[in-house]
């Protein structure tokens, strides 16, 4: 690089810096004059938005937050559970404490330091899906809830389905893909399999491997494992996007319609494979209403409108039902869900309560 | 050395560059041929074995002469992700009635390719270190991709590269043959081409090679573009494999990619290692996870036996004089 052009890069870069640190104070001003404002911010604490479930939660989150008339951020941890400490201290820092958060942690011991930030913030928050089970939610004041969808049902039902389209029903061989092994809802639907499993002595499980709820990677190990069984009768899967891989390697192998698959989540590719006659079942969690369930109560639980030292324990931690979907009901499914989005009452918090975690 | 071959068997082990690695791959293979009584060389899993290998072998053989040159390229799944988002938007696809056929391989590979350039001018022009500039490009694109994509995936409908992605010649996958030739391509571009020889110069000294008059951005910046068409074409081929469109397709690409680059016997100090090394370095990871999965091992250990093998290659290829202190 000659001289001059070298001498123009250094002055660049030297005004670009000093433009960058005028921005960060502008910033930390404005951020400043955020916290004496009296509008509580919402806000949303996810693993992704480039999962179609994930988002879900954003498009449910943006719904409610245009309904009350109030801000909303949406942070993402990137399956990187420091991010998702560090973006919530930061939004705390940001928005002086006044926030209501609804938090699907990274990792299920991510729960705790999440619990310890905002607690001594004194900021209420809800959390869903994962969460060590010998933490409690009523050791924190300020963690109003921690909810997940019955995921031990969620196994139970789609494998007792699977099993109904073996050629011989109740007889066969399958092979399985989890997700992501430290997740609380993969450990809960794999025990549902293996429930059904065990009152299903004819059906035996050859095979499983972890695919991290990620389509490509449960393409290739069920393309590999379908080298070392190619005679299944289904595929269990513990989500939707894993399922769609593995229908694109029996799909590859000339099994497509022979042998099924099922999932979990409701994504809309799953319901055309339901419907196509290549995946068996699936169970519809509705994103949209936990991310407006969640923000609802935190919301309520600041503005004094709920009593969280007053629940009952059963309300503090506990599961709600998702909705079962198979070859049967799947066009209804679509419609009531998918071409519309339901009201959601959320007048009764615990309306949907099924079952409490211990 | 085994002393079971003759002299000149030997010296073309030494010469060649991959002889510790193909015996690596012998052994590998024989360990799981008898652990699973023959089935891991059956036709069928040979063929899985050559169709897994293809896409890493592809992205390994793009990454790896940055390697080369000294630096280290992550932005794989980056490009990757916006790619794969950019078919969802051109390609016979369920969400709009885009349909660019063929013309697609062109598009997405050029805008791999430009990427990949992009990359090159961060780390000579603007003086960033490859392993930042790369990093802060990945993010930058993948955010990109998640962004114009908003999370959705896009299902893609008949096109004639799905047909390609799963065809065989004369029972060898497709997709594996590209990876080979393009393999074949970049090997000569290395042992015979004027740009292959400034390529090793900059590896081994990069001082040196300028003083010498070689234009090194010129050659970086080429590097980190051809880089970026192989990330092209490999998003390509997942979309197609996939039949679906979703950012996250680039996830999980970054880590096999270097570690095969690394096994097969490309120094991360630079100056060392071709394509040969490269693609083969992709066909002994995928060998060695395929027979993992066939052997029933335990998912649990898979993770470790793959992280092992990371740094056991590392630490057997890089020229420690190279580096110094060890940070």
């Amino acid at each position: 690089m000659s001289v001059k052009i070298k001498k123009t890069v250094h002055s660049f870069s030297g005004i670009f810096l000093k433009i960058l640190a005028l921005l960060i104070a502008v910033a930390a001003a404005q951020s400043v004059s955020f916290a004496a404002d009296s509008q509580t911010t919402l806000a949303i604490s996810i693993r992704t938005l480039s999962s179609p479930y994930q988002v879900m939660y954003k498009v449910g989150a943006e719904a409610y937050a245009k309904k009350v008339g109030l801000p909303l951020d949406v942070l993402t941890t990137e399956a990187n559970s420091q991010k998702g400490l560090t973006d919530i201290k930061a939004e705390v820092a940001r928005t002086g404490a006044n926030v209501a958060f609804y938090i699907d942690p990274n990792d299920a011991s991510d729960a705790v330091p999440i619990a310890k930030t905002l607690e001594a913030a004194g900021v209420y928050f809800v959390t869903w899906w994962s969460k060590p089970a010998d933490v409690k939610v009523w050791d924190y004041p300020h963690w109003i809830a921690h909810i997940s969808f019955d995921g031990l049902a969620a196994g139970t039902y789609t494998a007792t389905e699977l099993f109904k389209t073996f050629k011989t029903p109740g007889q066969g061989k399958i092979i399985a893909l989890q997700g992501r092994l430290g997740d609380t809802p993969n450990a809960e639907r794999w025990e549902g399999l293996q429930q059904v499993l065990s009152k299903n002595p004819g059906v035996q499980l050859l095979q499983w491997e972890s695919a991290q709820w990620d389509r490509t990677q449960a393409y290739n190990d069920t393309k590999a494992m379908l080298v070392a069984h190619p005679d299944i009768d289904g595929v269990w899967t513990a989500n939707d996007d894993m399922a769609m891989g593995a229908i694109q390697a029996l799909k590859e192998a000339g099994l497509s319609g022979k042998v099924l698959v099922t999932g979990c989540d409701g994504i809309p590719e799953m319901f055309d494979a339901i419907k196509g006659g290549l995946a068996a079942a699936t169970i519809l969690n509705d994103g949209k209403y936990q991310a407006q369930l969640g923000l609802a109560m935190s919301l309520a639980a600041k503005e004094g409108k709920l009593d969280v030292k007053s629940l009952p324990k059963k309300y503090r931690q506990f599961e709600i039902p998702a909705v079962n979907v198979n070859r049967e009901n799947v066009d209804k499914i679509v419609h009531d869900y998918l071409e519309a989005t339901p009201t959601y009452d959320l007048s009764d918090f615990f309306g949907q309560w099924s079952v409490a975690i211990p | 050395m085994p002393r079971l071959l003759p002299a000149k068997g030997r010296s073309w082990f030494r010469r060649s560059g991959i002889g510790g690695q193909l015996l690596s791959l012998v052994i590998v293979m024989g360990i799981f041929t008898i652990g699973t009584k023959g089935r891991y060389v059956s036709g069928a899993n040979l063929q899985v074995i050559l169709s897994l290998a293809a896409i890493p072998a592809i992205i390994s053989i793009g990454l790896h002469q940055v390697v080369v040159l000294g630096g280290i390229d992550l932005s794989v799944e980056g490009v990757v992700a916006l790619c794969v988002v950019l078919v969802g938007f051109l390609a016979h696809n369920k969400f709009n009635s885009n349909d660019v056929g063929l013309w697609i391989v062109p598009i997405i590979v050029g805008f791999g390719g430009l990427a990949g350039v992009i990359n090159g001018l961060l780390n000579t022009k603007l003086r960033i270190p490859s392993f930042i500039s790369t990093l802060g490009m990945s993010w930058v694109l993948w955010g990109l991709a998640v962004y114009v994509s908003k999370g959705q995936t896009v299902p893609l409908l008949k096109n004639p590269l799905s047909v390609f992605v799963n065809g065989t010649l004369l029972g060898i996958p497709d997709l594996a043959l590209v990876a080979f030739v393009l393999f074949l391509v970049i090997q000569i571009v290395q042992d015979r081409t004027r740009f292959g020889r400034y390529l090793y110069a900059i590896g081994g000294d990069e001082v040196l090679t300028a003083q010498a008059g070689v234009n090194v951005d010129r050659t970086k910046i080429i590097v980190f573009g051809i880089a970026g068409l192989f990330y092209g074409l490999s998003a390509l081929f997942l979309a197609a494999e996939l039949e679906s469109a979703q950012a996250i397709t680039g996830n999980n690409l970054l880590f096999p990619a270097v570690t095969a680059v690394a096994v097969g016997g490309v120094a991360l100090t630079g100056g060392i290692g071709g394509a040969k090394n490269a693609a083969l370095g992709a066909l002994i990871v995928t060998a060695l996870n395929d027979g993992l999965i066939l052997l029933n091992v335990s998912p649990y250990a898979q993770e470790a036996v793959n992280g092992f093998v990371l740094v056991t290659a590392v630490a057997l290829t890089i020229d420690r004089r190279k580096l110094g202190f060890i940070k």
